[in-house]
């Protein structure tokens, strides 16, 4: 009993101390910084000539079908945009003008695209997972059957 | 014992009570996936070509086989000039001939086909293959183009027929929407797109465009009509246009399939 109280105690305690206010100093410098990726497209015909004016529309991965930025092409078909780098994944990006058009697809943060993709689980995988459930379900209620018994 | 077998008989009820629940949500996964082929407003409404000739359709058949849906990823490049290689992939089996210039001057891309059963997903590139005709009103042939053109009080009723055969890889429609996107219950549609001003040139486009540079115009077509008459197959076209004429057709007729405004390999 006593045990249990000491280490209850000594819990609190160490909670008590984690919360303390740190000191802080008058004269501390901080410096933040945040990672920007400007992507740059340039936009031609087939003969070389630049798309000078064309309709540009970004497409973020997030909401493939709804505009995330419009806008045209400068004079020598150039267009620059920074995509927002919490939505990893392909950046699709068109240009058009008079009848003519392409789409390019720009990757951006795609390892952590990758990573947080939903629903990507291969079949094993799934029944991998299915397969940790049951053992685990199936494990703790023998491990408490075990003890009454 | 009566409380093992209840330990036990719980944990494989509420485990067998899970997994049903995600089988059934795979199974109706699905969406309808839709085939349009569209000739636009040239010829749903008529134009005027590169050389002043005013052009109205009748009826355009064409005839379409081998037509399927990818989901490609990465996103498949017209430019790289290879075949697809698509994730899941959705296909029409039959061969359809269709009329492009079918409907009013604002009907909308003709419904060519659908499959009901599509996987979800984003079908971002498409195929398909120009074939001639077994039978109907383009038999013998892959694309028939039947119409008036006019100029300067001269009218020519044509009726133009190609038996040429293409076949085209494409990457995702251009254009004022995206297309292909398959959600659960939805219907989404891609398209097969035709563009006839790369034959006849267009008047409201720089005559130093490129599409007028590399269009052959009606000019040559009526040279060779007789009586304001035009019935005339690629043979006929090949003996009576003059070499160059006949050449800038033959280089210019494997353009016309694209997606939207979006281009597509030719093969």
């Amino acid at each position: 009993m006593n045990m249990k109280w000491n280490f209850v105690a000594s819990f609190i305690f160490l909670l008590l101390i984690l919360a303390l206010p740190m000191k802080t100093y008058a004269h501390g410098a901080r410096i933040e910084y945040t990672v920007d990726v400007t992507i740059e497209i340039v936009a031609m015909y087939d003969n070389g000539e630049p798309m000078a004016g064309a309709q540009v529309v970004v497409y973020a991965p997030d909401d493939p079908s709804t505009p995330w930025l419009t806008g045209v092409c400068d004079d020598d078909g150039c267009f620059t945009f920074t995509p927002d780098i919490s939505k990893p994944g392909i950046w699709d990006v068109q240009v058009r003008q008079a009848g003519h058009g392409d789409m390019v697809h720009i990757p951006v943060g795609e390892d952590t695209a990758t990573t947080a993709a939903p629903g990507g689980y291969t079949v094993f995988q799934i029944i991998l997972m299915s397969a940790c459930v049951i053992w685990g379900f199936a494990g703790t209620t023998l491990y408490f059957l075990r003890r009454r018994a | 014992m009566r409380k093992r077998v209840f330990f036990l008989a719980a944990a494989v009820l509420f485990v067998v009570s899970i997994i049903p629940v995600g089988c059934v949500g795979g199974d109706v996964e699905v969406g309808t996936l839709q085939f349009h082929a569209n000739g636009e407003d040239f010829v749903r409404q008529g134009f005027v070509s590169k050389d002043g000739w005013s052009i109205d359709f009748d009826h355009v058949y064409i005839t379409l086989a081998d037509i399927t849906a990818y989901q490609t990823e990465p996103p498949y490049d017209p430019h790289a000039g290879v075949n697809i290689n698509g994730k899941v992939t959705v296909s029409l089996d039959k061969v359809y001939t269709v009329d492009l210039a079918e409907g009013g001057e604002d009907a909308d891309p003709i419904l060519v086909g659908e499959v009901k059963n599509a996987a979800l997903g984003h079908y971002n590139a498409i195929s398909w293959k120009i074939v001639k005709a077994s039978s109907g009103p383009g038999a013998g042939y892959s694309l028939v183009m039947i119409g008036t053109a006019e100029k300067d009080g001269k009218s020519i009723d044509f009726n133009i027929k190609v038996d040429e055969e293409y076949g085209y890889s494409c990457g995702e429609f251009v254009g004022d929407e995206r297309k292909g996107m398959v959600q659960e219950g939805g219907i989404a549609d891609v398209e097969m797109t035709f563009h006839f001003d790369h034959i006849f040139g267009d008047a409201d486009t720089p005559m130093d465009d490129e599409l007028n540079v590399g269009a052959v115009g009606f000019g040559p077509f009526a040279s060779v009509a007789g009586g304001g008459k035009l019935d005339v197959d690629m043979v006929g076209l090949q003996s009576k246009f003059s070499a160059k004429d006949y050449q800038a057709l033959v280089d210019i007729l494997p353009t016309l399939g694209h997606v939207g405004e979006g281009h597509c390999h030719c093969h």
